[in-house]
C-alpha cells in the first residue's frame, strides 16, 4: 500500500474527530472544545498536506489532474481557508460546515488509490497547473462567501428574535461575517478570472477559435460574468442578509453546472486515449 | 489550621454597617498593620469592597481577639456589630475564601472585580509580611480555583446589567466598536449610562441631541470631561462628543452606528420613514437602535426593516434575566469545584497535620537501628568493610519495610482528621516520648544527626512545593520598624 494512503487516513480520522468535536463548541456557550479542535485540524492538515505531495511524487507531476488529487487538492484549500479565516478573525463556526465536506471530500481518495488514466501530454503544462491552481482557489473563496452569507443570516435572524444565549451563542459578530464574506469574494476575483484566461489561452492553443462554442467554456464566461455582476451589487448596494445568500447561491451553483459541464465538453477532456 | 475570618458583607449587614467598617485603599497597610499587631495573630490581610469588609487572619493560638481589634480600630460599638457579623474557622474559611474569590458570594454572582480586589489586598498584606507560610499556599490556592472556576464554567461570560447587555449586543452586531459613532437622544439616566458604556469600549463619536439644547450641551460637558479623563488614564482613545440640534435629528442618526434612546417624548421619535431612509444613505450597513424610553421612543415598525435591531428596555432586561438565570446554573457547577477543592485544600492541610509525627517513628525507629549496630560493632569486628556495607543496607531495609505500615496509617489517620488513631500510633511507637528528647538536642546536632529517609524526604518535597519559605514571601523591608513582630517576637499567646 501507497504510504500516501495511509498519511490520508490518518488525516481523514482527524477531520473525522474534529468534525464531531467542532458541533458542541459552535452549538454551546463552552469554549473548552476550542483547545482540542484546533490542534486537531492542524495535526490533520499537516498529515493533508504530506499525502498529496506524496500523492503527486509517485504520479511525476504536480498538476492535479486525476479526480482523487483534484477532491484532495481542493480539500487541502478548504483547510487552508478555514485555519487562515479562524486565525485571523477567531470564527470557529465555519469548522462546523467546512470540516465535514473536507471529510466526505477525503473519504473516496483515502479509500483506495486512483487508476483513472491522465493525458501524459499535459501534465507538465505550467499553463494548466496555474489554471487548475487558481480555479481551485477561486471555488473554495466562493464556497467560503457562501457558507459567510448563511451564517450571516443566522446572526442576522437570532438579533431580531433576540435569542442572545444558547445554540450558536458562538457565531461571530455580523461585521466580522460580512467582511470574510466581501474578502473572500474580492480575492477570489483575480483568481478565478487569471485561471479562466490560462484556460482560454490553452484552449486557443490546442483546439482553436472553435473552443468559444464549447458548452463548459460558454458557461465558465457566463459563470465569471455572474460573478463580477455580484461583487459589483454588493460593493455599490451593500447588499447583505436574504439577498445576498440568493446571489451567492446562485453563483455558486452556475460554479457547480461549470463542473458538471465536463461531461458534454469536447475541449475540455484530459483522459488518457 | 487555626485560620479565622471574621467580617460582614452585603447579605448579612446593610449598607450603614459595611460602611463604618469600610476601609479605604490607602489605609488598608495601616489597617492590617494594627490587625498584625493583634496578639496571637501570625498572619492576616483585610479585604474591604463595598460589598464587604473581612479580616482574614491565621492565629497561633486560636485565641485572637478580632472583636477588640474592630472596637479600637474602627472605634465602634462592637455588641451592636455582632448580630451582623460572621466568623468562619478552619475548613469553613477555606470554603469561604475560594467562595468570595470566584464571585460566587458577590452581589452579582460572577461578576470579575472581586478577583482583582482579592488580589489587591493580598499584594498589600504580602508586602508588609502579613502573608507568610500559612496564607500564601492558601491564597495561591484561592487564585488558582478562581481562574478553574472561570475556566470550567460560563459564570462570567454572560451580562447582567442593562448597561453591559447593551454593549454585548453591539459588539455582536459590530465586532470591535472602536470607531463607531454613537448617538444619544435624551437625558434619561440609563441611556447616558449605557451610551458611556459604549463609550468605553472604544466608541469613536457621540453625538447627543436634546429637545432643550442647554440641557445637550450640559450632557456634552460631562461627556467630554469623561472622555478627557479616560484618554488620560489609557483606557481608552477619547472620543468626540458633539451635541447637535434637534432638527438635523435624522441627518445625524444615519450617520449613527448605535442610537441610544432615553426621551419622556409621549410618541415615537423614530420611525420607520426614517429607517428606511438611514439605511439607503448607509448602504444597508447595520444599525442598533437601544431604546430605553417608557413610552418607546421607537416605532416598533422599524425592526421589520433589513439590517435594524431594536432592543426596547424590556428586552434588555430579558437578556440580563436570562444570562442571570443561565449564571445561577453555571453556579452549581462551580459550587462543585469549590467543593473538590476545598475538600483537597484541607486533606492535604491534614497530611501535613502528620508529618511530625512519621518524622518522630522515623527518627525513632532510625536511632533504634544505630544504637543496634553501635551495641553488635565489637562482635562485628571481624567483617570486611564490603560485609558492613551489607549489614547496613540489610538493617536500613528492615527499618524502611517495618515503618511502611504504620506511616500509611498515619497518613490515612491524618488525612480523615482521625485525632484517636493518631494518638494510639503515637502511643504504642512512644513518639511523644521521642519527639520531647529530640527537642531537648541542639538543633544543630539534631540535623547533623538525622538521616533523610526515603518517605520523609518525600514528604518534605511535597511540602516545600506546597508551603513556600517564609522567608521567601517576606518583603525585603519587613525587620523594619514598622512591620508586624515575626513569630518568636510575639508575646502573650500562651493558653
Amino acid at each position: 500500500m501507497a504510504m500516501y494512503l495511509i498519511w490520508l487516513r490518518v488525516a481523514l480520522v482527524l477531520y473525522g474527530v474534529s468534525s464531531l468535536t467542532v458541533i458542541p463548541d459552535v452549538l454551546t456557550s463552552h469554549d473548552r472544545w476550542r483547545k482540542f479542535v484546533q490542534p486537531v485540524c492542524v495535526s490533520a492538515f499537516y498529515f493533508h498536506l504530506v499525502a498529496l505531495v506524496e500523492m503527486m511524487r509517485l504520479t511525476h507531476h504536480w498538476v492535479p489532474a486525476s479526480l482523487h488529487e483534484v477532491e484532495t487538492s481542493f480539500a487541502l484549500l478548504l483547510t487552508i481557508t478555514f485555519l487562515a479565516i479562524y486565525w485571523r478573525y477567531r470564527a470557529i463556526s465555519f469548522g462546523m460546515f467546512v470540516l465535514p465536506v473536507i471529510f466526505l471530500l477525503l473519504l473516496v481518495p483515502a479509500a483506495h488509490p486512483d487508476h483513472a488514466p491522465v493525458s501524459n501530454q499535459w501534465m507538465h503544462n505550467g499553463w494548466i497547473l496555474l489554471h487548475i491552481a487558481l480555479l481551485l482557489v477561486a471555488y473554495t473563496l466562493l464556497l467560503f462567501s457562501l457558507l459567510s452569507s448563511l451564517l450571516y443570516l443566522i446572526q442576522e435572524r437570532r438579533l431580531k428574535n433576540k435569542q442572545i444565549g444558547g445554540i450558536f451563542s458562538h457565531l461571530p459578530p455580523l461585521d466580522t461575517i460580512d467582511q470574510i464574506a466581501f474578502r473572500t469574494l474580492v480575492i477570489g476575483l483575480p483568481c478565478m478570472t487569471l485561471g479562466l484566461l490560462a484556460g482560454s489561452l490553452i484552449a486557443q492553443e490546442s483546439v482553436g477559435a472553435a473552443y468559444f462554442l464549447d458548452p463548459k467554456v460558454l458557461l465558465s464566461i457566463g459563470m465569471w460574468v455572474l460573478y463580477v455582476s455580484m461583487l459589483y451589487v454588493r460593493r455599490h448596494t451593500g447588499l447583505r442578509g436574504k439577498r445576498a445568500v440568493y446571489l451567492s447561491s446562485l453563483v455558486f451553483l452556475m460554479a457547480l453546472t461549470v463542473w458538471v459541464a465536463n461531461q458534454f465538453s469536447t475541449v475540455h477532456r484530459f483522459a488518457a486515449p | 489550621m487555626n485560620l479565622v475570618l471574621i467580617g460582614v458583607n452585603h447579605k448579612s449587614a446593610p449598607l450603614e454597617v459595611r460602611e463604618r467598617l469600610a476601609i479605604p485603599a490607602a489605609r488598608l497597610e495601616d489597617a492590617t498593620l494594627s490587625l498584625l499587631s493583634v496578639p496571637c495573630v501570625r498572619e492576616g490581610m483585610i479585604l474591604s469592597t463595598c460589598n464587604r469588609v473581612e479580616f482574614l487572619t491565621y492565629q497561633e493560638p486560636a485565641q485572637a481577639d478580632l472583636l477588640e481589634f474592630i472596637r479600637n480600630y474602627f472605634a465602634v460599638d462592637t455588641e451592636a456589630l455582632r448580630p451582623y457579623l460572621y466568623e468562619y474557622r478552619a475548613s469553613e474559611v477555606v470554603r469561604h475564601l475560594f467562595r468570595v474569590a470566584s464571585s460566587l458570594d458577590s452581589l452579582v454572582v460572577g461578576e470579575p472585580q472581586i478577583l482583582g480586589q482579592v488580589k489587591g489586598s493580598y499584594t498589600v498584606a504580602r508586602s508588609i509580611g502579613g502573608v507568610n507560610s500559612t496564607l500564601e499556599p492558601l491564597m495561591q490556592r484561592a487564585f488558582t480555583v478562581a481562574r478553574k472556576v472561570r475556566n470550567r464554567t460560563s459564570i462570567g461570560v454572560s451580562s447582567v446589567s442593562i448597561a453591559s447587555v447593551a454593549v454585548d449586543l453591539a459588539r455582536k452586531i459590530f465586532g470591535s466598536l472602536q470607531g463607531k459613532t454613537v448617538l444619544l437622544m435624551g437625558a434619561g439616566k440609563m441611556g447616558e449610562l449605557a451610551a458611556r458604556s459604549l463609550m468605553h469600549q472604544g466608541a469613536g463619536k457621540i453625538y447627543l441631541c436634546n429637545r432643550t439644547d442647554e440641557r445637550a450641551a450640559e450632557l456634552t460637558e460631562k461627556f467630554s470631561s469623561c472622555s478627557h479623563a479616560a484618554s488620560q488614564s489609557g483606557a481608552s482613545p477619547s472620543p468626540v462628543a458633539q451635541a447637535i440640534p434637534y432638527a438635523s435629528l435624522h441627518e445625524v442618526a444615519a450617520t449613527a452606528d448605535i442610537i441610544v434612546s432615553s426621551t419622556g417624548s409621549e410618541k415615537p421619535i423614530f420611525l420607520r420613514q426614517h429607517a428606511e431612509i438611514y439605511m439607503h444613505r448607509r448602504k444597508q450597513r447595520p444599525m442598533f437602535f437601544i431604546d430605553i424610553a417608557v413610552p418607546r421612543d421607537v416605532d416598533p415598525e422599524i425592526d421589520r426593516v433589513e439590517g435594524i435591531f431594536v432592543y426596547n428596555i424590556d428586552d434588555l432586561q430579558t437578556v440580563a434575566i436570562s444570562n442571570l438565570s443561565n449564571r445561577a446554573k453555571e453556579a452549581l457547577d462551580a459550587e462543585a469545584i469549590v467543593r473538590d477543592e476545598v475538600e483537597r485544600y484541607t486533606r492535604r492541610m491534614h497530611s501535613l497535620d502528620g508529618v511530625p509525627s512519621i518524622v518522630a517513628l522515623q527518627e525513632s525507629l532510625e536511632e533504634v537501628r544505630q544504637n543496634e549496630l553501635r551495641r553488635m560493632a565489637s562482635r562485628l569486628s571481624h567483617l570486611s568493610s564490603e560485609q558492613m556495607r551489607a549489614v547496613e543496607q540489610m538493617t536500613r531495609s528492615l527499618v524502611h519495610k517495618l515503618q511502611h505500615a504504620p506511616i500509611q496509617a498515619i497518613k490515612r489517620a491524618a488525612q480523615e482528621g482521625d485525632r484517636e488513631t493518631l494518638a494510639v500510633i503515637q502511643s504504642v511507637f512512644d513518639l511523644e516520648h521521642h519527639a520531647k528528647e529530640t527537642e531537648n538536642v541542639p538543633a544543630a546536632e539534631n540535623i547533623q544527626n538525622a538521616s533523610p529517609p526515603t518517605a520523609m524526604a518525600a514528604e518534605r518535597n511535597n511540602e516545600s512545593a506546597f508551603v513556600p519559605a517564609p522567608d521567601a514571601t517576606r518583603p525585603a523591608g519587613s525587620g523594619s520598624k514598622s512591620a508586624p513582630k515575626s513569630i518568636s517576637e510575639k508575646e502573650d499567646c500562651l493558653p
